[in-house]
């Protein structure tokens, strides 16, 4: 729409794979949890985040594949500032979820402002990265 | 508009939403769930209006200075009317209409979720 493939994955730093991998996951777990929110599962709500949180292994087991290719490729110092740029992309939106899971399941009385708190310093990383765009 | 205004303005949209979002759930504020979509309406109207512009742009000069294809901007714009028809199907369900089921709401978000995986899938097949 107002992107390209190409500039969405220079601006998240993310490959397209990566960003795919994310749109499935989404679209798998909007199915599973308005069959949970209509009643006809009955499973915890911690069943119906396994979608997001495999995807977000994955893209945590895929961007240390691809530091270690870079590590034998002798691009270390790139390879460690990649990594670490995505691993803290990773950590934050498992964070969101696992306590939007815990919300859901009433473990807690999380209020919604500490669920969002991570999405909200992501924010901050991806608007980082938005100015850094050329 | 360069890359970087792009960014910027989704990225300022994004944040406002979910601010308006955090207020509403938690009861802060108790407006109408249209007025908290508002910065996603705006985002909407400007993409539609960049599309549209460009599209003119395409018509007048026949080609399009970053190559993209007339076929591709009408599919830009059928998916910024898909999301903007799941954003009022949402809202009507949540303020007004609540005997409307979720899945009647999200049929367009899953019908451009899934040709939006399958044109990403496609570009990276072709990368």
């Amino acid at each position: 729409m107002l992107f390209t493939l190409k500039e969405m994955v220079r601006w998240m730093r993310m490959t397209g794979f990566e960003l795919w991998l994310h749109m499935i996951s989404v679209f798998i777990f909007s199915i599973i949890a308005v069959l949970k929110y209509e009643d006809i599962i009955t499973q915890s709500w911690w069943i119906m985040f396994i979608p997001l949180f495999a995807c977000d292994g994955l893209n945590a087991y895929f961007c240390v594949i691809v530091f270690i290719r870079m590590c034998h490729e002798g691009d270390r110092r790139i390879g460690a500032l990649r990594l670490l740029n995505s691993i803290m992309s990773i950590m934050l939106l498992t964070v969101f979820k696992y306590l939007l899971c815990r919300k859901l399941n009433d473990q807690e009385s999380l209020a919604p402002s500490e669920v969002m708190a991570p999405l909200f310093i992501l924010l901050q990383i991806v608007m980082i990265r938005a100015c850094k765009l050329h | 508009m360069a890359v970087m205004h792009r960014a910027l303005f989704t990225w300022l949209t994004i944040l406002v939403f979910l601010i308006l979002l955090v207020l509403r759930l938690e009861y802060k504020v108790t407006w109408n769930w249209f007025l908290i979509f508002i910065p996603l309406w705006l985002f909407d109207c400007v993409v539609l209006l960049y599309i549209t512009i460009n599209m003119i742009r395409h018509c007048r000069r026949g080609f399009d200075r970053n190559d993209v294809s007339m076929r591709r901007k009408v599919y830009y714009m059928t998916a910024v009317l898909l999301k903007m028809t799941f954003q009022i199907l949402l809202c009507l369900r949540f303020e007004y209409f609540n005997f409307i089921s979720l899945y009647m709401a999200m049929i367009p978000f899953w019908v451009l979720l899934t040709v939006s995986c399958t044109d990403i899938f496609i570009g990276l097949v072709k990368l």
